[in-house]
């Protein structure tokens, strides 16, 4: 694996699901920090692939930003009364959402530290 | 429909993973049951969540339900396989032992660092004693006094005699010394870090801080996790595209390959 994914899926629930698991083996010992973060790595590229691959769902958002950031190629934005239209005339609405938002261009290295 | 195939999505990422990493954990000696436990936990933990609905992973029988029957599984681990337990005690006494010091002198420190704010001069005197020299020992010592230390340096400038082991450069230090109006600065500006712990700016945007602050709490903040192609700003009205995101909102999970967004901001 020469190139990296990003790894912001981490702090989805799939990927908190995960990292907590890796925490509670890493506490009992069953395996090392290295080993977790061979695993998290594996994970960024599975969920990315996968959504690639498997995803093919389109949806609109409207709402009212409350809030902009750019930082590093990374938006933020606070959405207020937001609306999402699924497919199927599916809306989902909420009052507030966080949009974290990457620089689009696969593999590139999120963490520049 | 986005929230329907999300089990489906989930099962396909964690059955990659696990694939991919079997031959990772092999590398490493590490058991196929602790494998097989951390799938274990990563399913329940998603299960958990109730961000969409899955079926029960493991039709194995005897596993009835998931949490309790593990713990007793794995003591049972224990038994046939002497030298890991050993080794887990060896390496958890072993870090019972090795925190304790750590722990010790980290609070020890913490409770100098603690004072900070008011006694801005005194703070000079102490840290010397216990690091036995000052400036350089001071940031040679581990991790745990500096997230201290940062509110130090913020504390307005006549308390400079906590400067010295920050960034301002001494040269500061010195003219400021000889101003005879020194003492009473100090005296005034030693009392307002106190109210407010580090310096603010008035400028700073209170509608911000309370929202990060709601940010923080937990799990049911709501939240997408994407790409962009493009974001796009005419006047007030923004547009943008997205890819490949994730939506959590409202307690469930919603997937997309791509979304416009409008917004207007005021």
């Amino acid at each position: 694996m020469a190139t990296a994914y990003y790894e912001f899926y981490r702090g989805s629930s799939i990927g908190m699901a995960l990292t907590d698991s890796l925490d509670e083996l890493i506490t009992s010992g069953a395996i090392t920090p290295q080993l977790a973060m061979k695993v998290l790595q594996q994970f960024d590229k599975s969920l990315a692939d996968t959504m690639v691959k498997q995803v093919k769902a389109k949806t609109t958002l409207k709402g009212h930003l409350k809030t902009y950031r750019l930082c590093d190629d990374v938006w933020t934005f606070i959405v207020k009364q937001a609306s999402f239209k699924m497919e199927q005339n599916e809306v989902i609405t909420t009052p507030r959402i966080k949009i974290i938002a990457c620089k689009n261009g696969d593999a590139i290295e999120a963490g520049k530290k | 429909m986005s929230n329907k195939i999300v089990p489906s999505i989930y099962r396909a990422v964690i059955d990659d993973v696990m694939g991919s990493i079997k031959h990772e954990f092999e590398e490493y000696g590490v058991s196929e049951e602790v494998l097989q436990d951390l799938q274990r936990k990563w399913e329940d933990k998603v299960i958990a969540s109730r961000v969409a609905e899955f079926d029960p992973p493991n039709p194995a029988p005897h596993f009835p339900s998931h949490s309790m029957p593990m713990m007793p599984q794995y003591a049972a681990v224990h038994n046939p396989y002497p030298p890991p337990p050993q080794v887990a005690q060896s390496q958890s006494s072993q870090q019972q032992v090795k925190t304790e010091p750590v722990d010790s002198r980290y609070m020890l420190n913490n409770a100098n660092y603690t004072l900070p704010p008011l006694p801005g001069p005194k703070l000079n005197g102490v840290p010397p004693r216990p690091n036995l020299g000052g400036q350089t020992s001071v940031i040679s010592f581990p991790s745990g006094p500096q997230p201290g230390r940062p509110t130090i340096p913020q504390v307005d400038g006549p308390s400079d005699d906590s400067d010295d082991s920050a960034t301002p450069p001494p040269a500061s230090y010195a003219p400021r010394a000889s101003h005879p109006s020194l003492p009473q600065p100090q005296a005034s500006s030693s009392a307002a870090p106190a109210d407010s712990e580090a310096i603010n700016s008035d400028l700073d945007d209170s509608d911000t801080e309370d929202e990060d602050l709601e940010d923080g709490a937990g799990a049911n903040t709501d939240i997408v996790f994407c790409t962009y192609d493009k974001v796009a700003r005419v006047k007030s009205k923004w547009k943008c595209i997205l890819k490949d995101g994730m939506i959590h909102a409202n307690g469930k999970d919603y997937l997309f390959s791509r979304c416009t967004g409008e917004f207007d901001w005021v």
